[in-house]
């Protein structure tokens, strides 16, 4: 219990300080800036909003913009405590380990709009709303995938999962899933191509209004959901902490890198469509794609 | 000692500047963008500092006043080529300020100078001028224009006849997204703009000529679509928007969006690529009936696929469109 608890905390830790550095390298390699500092200005930054003043806007909803960052970090920790580090390590062994994280993608909608909405501002309030509208497909196409990915397995514990990965990963058995859920994770964390809720063009959405310790908190927690995605699709389609030679938790975390370097590069290197193109691409293309995803999986399992 | 050692920390990062470009400003802004000492960002809750480049037209003032007090503390005020209209450190036209505002951001997390003061005192902008059931003048709890800014009502969506809460706000002239100076004042229904009417139109720039200018352009609509890296390494490395296509900048912009004089976005945006002109703009052209039905981030990108000068003529007259 006690090695699960903390190697959960030191995974999201490190994950999110990692995902941070990653995020100014890919920068500094695309841009052509350079990039001396990238291991500490993510830290030098967190410092610099650690010493602003958190301002308040006239009449927020003081207690949702208190929760929202709060709630939305203890999501991903949650989210995370049912990925297996090593065998027989697991903080939460539940049976149905992959509902849980379902519940988790489903409340971090409610979590992101409760920050839009408690601004009391417009440009937040229609990131909160944009947010709503995109995340909601998303999530459908999550469950699809994870269902196709614990088919093999014949169980919903996560533990099960990564143990029916023994002889094959499902990254090789069902390589669209790993794609569509890579895309969950861009959403659940508002990145690059699917950043409708935090985008430039609304001045920081949701965080226009956002200063101080309470953006360095809401920031932190979108690099631990970023993390999480990793350490899910790691090990629902990687194998999770399964390998030859090393030990299990570096199998784990390798797999991890590799999973936050591919959403870093798609963050910063994919273009994001207007929301009314990409909520026409979820419905009509991405929806039917996780569906024969989950209809050819069975299909494989049955004959 | 926790709060020095924050402080060091903290200095190891670039300075968060809000920038506000005014009249012949923005290249300047465009310039200071490239500079690793400084990272320009998009809300001025996220600032430490506020730079102002060039002259503020007389009726933004006030406007520049409320931005500057939203300013979270320790914070402090840069004029560059600009004349100080409130307290902060002047720059000439010929200097160049990155030096100084990495410098400025280390005083101001060590502590070592004293944070701005507000300029404008801390109460609502319009007196309360609420009447009815609940004090704001509307029907039940909504509508009404309590502190001089109208809440929202229920009114008929345009695409589908849903009723939902429409909005209305004044947007600008100091919005990042927007060009500097332009002042919109849009009803929106979600991110659906339901009306839009032009208040003041963006200050004059500088029109320069020749790639660097093309580049400039397609930057500024790359950055928008959510490739900020992409679109600084345009301008840093000038060999053209090749890899562009392979970002999917081009088919993420919907086709026929913001169509003028026979281009729309994704062919003005091409043309730049290519170091073309698009053709010039009907004269009789205008912004404001562009935007009604677009959401808010396709209003954003037609908005910023002309060139400065085209949008001061579209915005030329006081327009109403609905």
């Amino acid at each position: 219990m006690t090695t699960a608890l903390l190697s959960l905390a030191a995974l999201l830790l490190g994950g999110a300080w990692m995902a941070a550095v990653m995020d100014r390298l890919a920068v500094a390699w695309i841009s052509g800036r350079p990039a001396a500092r990238a291991f500490v200005e993510p830290l030098a930054r967190a410092a610099g909003l650690l010493l602003r003043q958190p301002v308040t806007t006239e009449r927020p909803d003081a207690t949702g913009r208190v929760l929202a960052p709060a709630l939305y970090l203890a999501l991903a920790a949650i989210g995370l405590s049912v990925v297996p580090v090593a065998e027989g390590v697991v903080l939460t062994d539940l049976s149905t380990g992959i509902v849980l994280w379902g519940a988790c993608e489903a409340l971090t909608v409610v979590v992101v709009f409760l920050h839009g909405w408690s601004a009391n501002a417009p440009l937040p309030l229609i990131g909160a709303y944009r947010y709503v509208a995109i995340a909601l497909p998303t999530l459908l196409l999550s469950m699809f995938v994870l269902i196709a990915a614990a088919l093999p397995a014949e169980s919903l514990s996560v533990t099960a999962i990564v143990d029916s990965q023994r002889e094959v990963w499902n990254v090789v058995r069902q390589p669209p899933g790993l794609v569509l859920f890579l895309m969950l994770g861009l959403a659940l964390t508002f990145r690059g191509p699917f950043d409708y809720a935090d985008p430039e063009d609304l001045a920081g959405g949701t965080a226009a209004e956002t200063s101080g310790p309470a953006r360095a908190a809401w920031q932190a927690a979108r690099l631990c959901m970023l993390v999480a995605v990793a350490g899910m699709a790691s090990a629902v389609f990687l194998g999770g902490p399964l390998g030859p030679w090393l030990p299990g938790p570096l199998w784990l975390v390798l797999k991890m890198v590799a999973v936050l370097a591919l959403l870093v590069a798609a963050t910063h290197l994919l273009a994001r469509l207007p929301p009314s193109r990409m909520l026409t691409a979820l419905w009509v293309v991405l929806l039917p794609a996780a569906f024969l995803d989950l209809v050819l999986v069975g299909v494989e399992l049955l004959l | 000692m926790a709060v020095s050692l924050l402080a060091r920390l903290a200095a190891a990062a670039p300075a968060p500047v809000f920038a506000v470009a005014g009249i012949d400003g923005l290249r300047a802004v465009e310039r200071l963008a490239l500079d690793p000492r400084v990272e320009l960002v998009a809300s001025p809750r996220h600032a430490a500092i506020l730079l102002v480049a060039g002259e503020i037209r007389p009726e933004d003032r006030a406007d520049l006043y409320r931005l500057h007090d939203q300013m979270p503390h320790p914070r402090a005020t840069v004029w560059w080529a600009s004349e100080p209209l409130f307290a902060g450190i002047p720059v000439g036209p010929h200097g160049f300020p990155a030096g100084d505002l990495a410098d400025l951001h280390r005083a101001l997390a060590a502590r070592a100078m004293d944070s701005d003061p507000d300029i404008l005192p801390d109460e609502p902008p319009n007196p309360w001028r609420g009447k009815g059931d609940y004090g704001q003048g509307g029907e039940g709890m909504m509508g009404g224009t309590p502190y001089g800014r109208p809440m929202a009502m229920t009114a008929d969506d345009l695409r589908d006849g849903l009723a939902l809460d429409a909005y209305s706000a004044t947007f600008g002239p100091f919005l990042p997204a927007f060009p500097p100076g332009l002042v919109l004042d849009l009803t929106l229904q979600g991110d659906v703009i339901q009306s839009a009417e032009v208040l003041r139109p963006p200050y004059l720039q500088h029109e320069l000529r020749g790639p660097a200018a093309y580049l400039r352009r397609a930057a500024r609509l790359v950055r928008l679509l959510g490739l900020p890296a992409v679109a600084e390494r345009l301008r840093r490395r000038p060999e053209g928007c090749g890899a562009l296509a392979r970002t999917g900048v081009f088919a993420a912009i919907p086709a026929g969006l913001g169509r003028l004089g026979g281009y729309d976005v994704r062919d003005r945006l091409r043309a730049w690529c290519e170091e073309r002109t698009p053709p010039p703009l009907p004269e009789e052209a205008r912004l404001a009936p562009l935007l009604p039905g677009l959401e808010w981030h396709a209003a954003v990108l037609v908005i910023n696929s002309f060139t400065d000068a085209e949008l001061r003529s579209l915005c030329g007259a006081r327009e109403v469109a609905a």
